[in-house]
């Protein structure tokens, strides 16, 4: 494939390289729709992402993909699909159709339209009715050498009381010049289905990250998700969990580590709609050296939900003086109808009297530093359910401290 | 060098109020050693500055250990030289799991400059096979391992796990900060087990103590009395009866009337 720079597409090249792929003529008129609104909206006004160092006319894309999958083959005879999505549109076009878009809307702003006008590399993963997958399936996305833009899409369907977990990952090396990813994950579990999402950003330096993550669970769905970011310059992403089944439920664990310059901002929000629904959520972040971190944290409850239990949680720590964490936790409630509902949020230096009850033990101070930090992640990271993983993390966050 | 604890003419202070007052005391390697005084005395100042507390300042006076003034080495060095303090307050680490923790203490009492970590560690058999004894001699469960440091758990609980470390650490100089403090007297009979185990020639203790209940169950062979920031009176197992029956007052009055 040809290699590109951003500002060499236009709206008739877009769907013309939609048309070369073979894709459905819907899916080249999304497109065509999305890079339009792309092509002439301003930024949106981000206030607390800096996205000046940002020259997306000059990345180059599409040369070659970034994507890998890890999974057990032998589930296909179950029925499980996990493909590149473009390849599951030939075998499940419908489906795709029916789901995609419906998660992230594509065109709330400049970026949600550029990420549904470009994607490429992607993964669908399909779990029919029933099916319990033990195994944990992975998905890899990376930037291959001379590409400094990708659009990664995820697309999950659980269908009713099925059960899955999916590993979604997103690294590279450090990037010579500033690179930007775009990802969107869209995750479907249906009526009584169990799903658990692990969400890991530890991108190279000089990466932009302006992602969206949008889970919907239906009657009596329940869903583990982790989301864990460590890497890229900056990081922009919106995320939501909407409540939407009666009975639904999610339990949502965020790790975040700016160190050096980085800003990584998460914006994760629950959305309560059905009724006798739980939520609970609780993000740690740590910042250290002038690093900068976001939560913009939200409950919403909306007026046709009932009998809502719900927690938000964020904690920082703080590793440096000069080291910043705004924390905006929100909650909104447009009913009458709520069980329970709250949030807290706490922040603090590495404790002293840990310090010196770990050294007189005789762990040294750096030693005593990284236990309290691993111990303060350790939800999240207790969550990942591949141990290579977990190990490979552990070593990036001992680095950063 | 020596394994006695010499502490000489200790000077130090919170902020700009002095807490002690230039105190003396040597504790000999291998004994028990009982230092009671009233709250407020600087008992536990003590205890912390010799393990190596960063929050006081210590304005004079040295204290020596296997022929250092380990007033120049920080907590973890101290640790590693034999010394070992049992917290009057524990503290939580929430993430961090007990095993989890006292394998790194001890790998890092193993450790060896130069030398890879991964040679001196010790091997995880030994390391449960060490740990499951330890637990078992203080009646501690065995889920206990598992649990965070000190995360929730009662007064009790705190104190095995304090003698719980000491056993595993096998130091030659314990400090024993107001260890009967918050203690029920079955946790106290199993904690003072605990120390009476491990007391005797190889190992030392400091015995910090408000009342001399503690006394009955770790038998100290010296005890001295300290008072507004010094030791005032030194003697043997009678002195802490003697405080037991008639108090603290009199003590201080009659040093009162000799001043």
């Amino acid at each position: 494939m040809n290699s590109l720079t951003l500002k060499d597409l236009t709206a008739d090249s877009v769907v013309a390289t939609s048309h070369q792929l073979g894709e459905p003529a819907w899916l080249g008129e999304r497109r065509r729709d999305a890079w339009e609104l792309f092509a002439k909206s301003g930024p949106p006004e981000w206030r607390r992402s800096d996205l000046s160092g940002l020259v997306p006319d000059d990345l180059a894309t599409f040369t070659s993909p970034g994507i890998t999958l890890e999974w057990d083959q032998a589930l296909a005879a179950q029925g499980v699909v996990f493909k590149p999505l473009q390849e599951a549109l030939a075998s499940h076009e419908a489906l795709i159709q029916r789901y995609m878009d419906t998660g992230v809307a594509p065109l709330e702003h400049k970026f949600s339209a550029m990420r549904a006008a470009l994607w490429r590399d992607g993964v669908l993963l399909y779990v029919p009715k029933g099916v319990a997958v033990e195994s944990p399936l992975r998905v890899r996305y990376s930037l291959p050498d001379g590409v400094s833009a990708t659009f990664p899409r995820t697309l999950v369907i659980v269908e009713a009381n099925a059960s899955v977990t999916l590993v979604e990952e997103f690294s590279s090396n450090d990037q010579p010049v500033s690179a930007l990813a775009a990802p969107i994950s869209e995750l479907f579990a249906g009526p009584g289905s169990q799903l658990r999402f692990v969400s890991v950003q530890h991108w190279g330096a000089g990466v932009y990250h302006l992602g969206a993550q949008k889970l919907v669970l239906e009657n009596d769905a329940s869903a583990e998700w982790t989301s864990i970011a460590l890497g890229g310059k900056l990081q922009h992403l919106d995320a939501e969990t909407t409540l939407k089944g009666n009975g639904s439920s999610v339990n949502w664990l965020g790790a975040t580590f700016a160190n050096g310059t980085q800003q990584l901002l998460t914006a994760p929000w629950l959305r309560h709609v059905g009724h006798n629904a739980e939520s609970f959520m609780q993000f740690k972040t740590v910042v250290n050296d002038t690093g900068y971190s976001v939560f913009d944290g939200m409950i919403k409850i909306e007026h046709e939900s009932a009998a809502t239990s719900t927690r938000l949680e964020e904690h920082a720590l703080h590793l440096s003086p000069n080291a910043r964490n705004d924390s905006i936790p929100g909650l909104k409630i447009n009913t009458n109808s709520v069980l329970k509902g709250g949030h807290a949020s706490t922040s603090g230096d590495v404790d002293d009297e840990q310090l010196f009850y770990m050294q007189a033990r005789g762990i040294s101070r750096a030693d005593a530093k990284r236990m309290i930090v691993m111990g303060f992640f350790s939800p999240a990271l207790d969550s990942i359910p591949l141990a290579g993983l977990r190990e490979e993390l552990e070593l990036i966050i001992e680095g950063k401290i | 060098m020596s394994n006695d604890l010499e502490i000489r003419e200790l000077q130090a202070s919170i902020g700009d109020k002095p807490i002690l007052k230039g105190v003396n005391l040597t504790v000999r390697a291998g004994s028990v050693h009982a230092v009671m005084g009233p709250n407020g005395s600087g008992k536990s100042t003590l205890a912390n500055i010799v393990a190596g507390h960063p929050s006081y300042v210590v304005t004079g006076g040295e204290i020596l250990y296997q022929g250092q003034n380990i007033l120049e080495l920080d907590a973890d060095e101290r640790s590693k030289l034999g010394l070992f303090l049992a917290f009057q307050y524990p503290v939580s680490v929430p993430g961090v799991s007990v095993a989890n923790f006292l394998r790194t203490a001890l790998n890092a009492h193993r450790a060896q400059e130069g030398q890879d970590p991964k040679k001196t560690s010790i091997p995880v058999a030994e390391f449960r096979k060490q740990l499951r004894e330890g637990m078992k001699s203080l009646e501690m469960d065995e889920g206990f391992a598992r649990r965070y440091l000190n995360e929730g758990f009662s007064g009790g609980e705190k104190k095995r796990l304090e003698i719980l470390q000491m056993t595993l650490l096998k130091p030659t100089m314990a400090i024993m900060d107001e260890t009967d403090s918050g203690l029920d007297i079955d946790a106290l009979r199993i904690v003072a087990e605990g120390v009476n185990r491990l007391a005797g020639p190889n190992m030392g203790a400091l015995v910090i103590t408000h009342y001399q209940r503690l006394l009955t169950y770790i038998k100290p062979q010296f005890v001295s009395v300290m008072m507004e920031g010094r030791i005032v009176r030194d003697g043997g197992p009678e002195l802490a009866l003697e405080l037991e029956e008639k108090g603290y007052d009199w003590l201080r009055e009659e040093l009162a009337g000799a001043a």
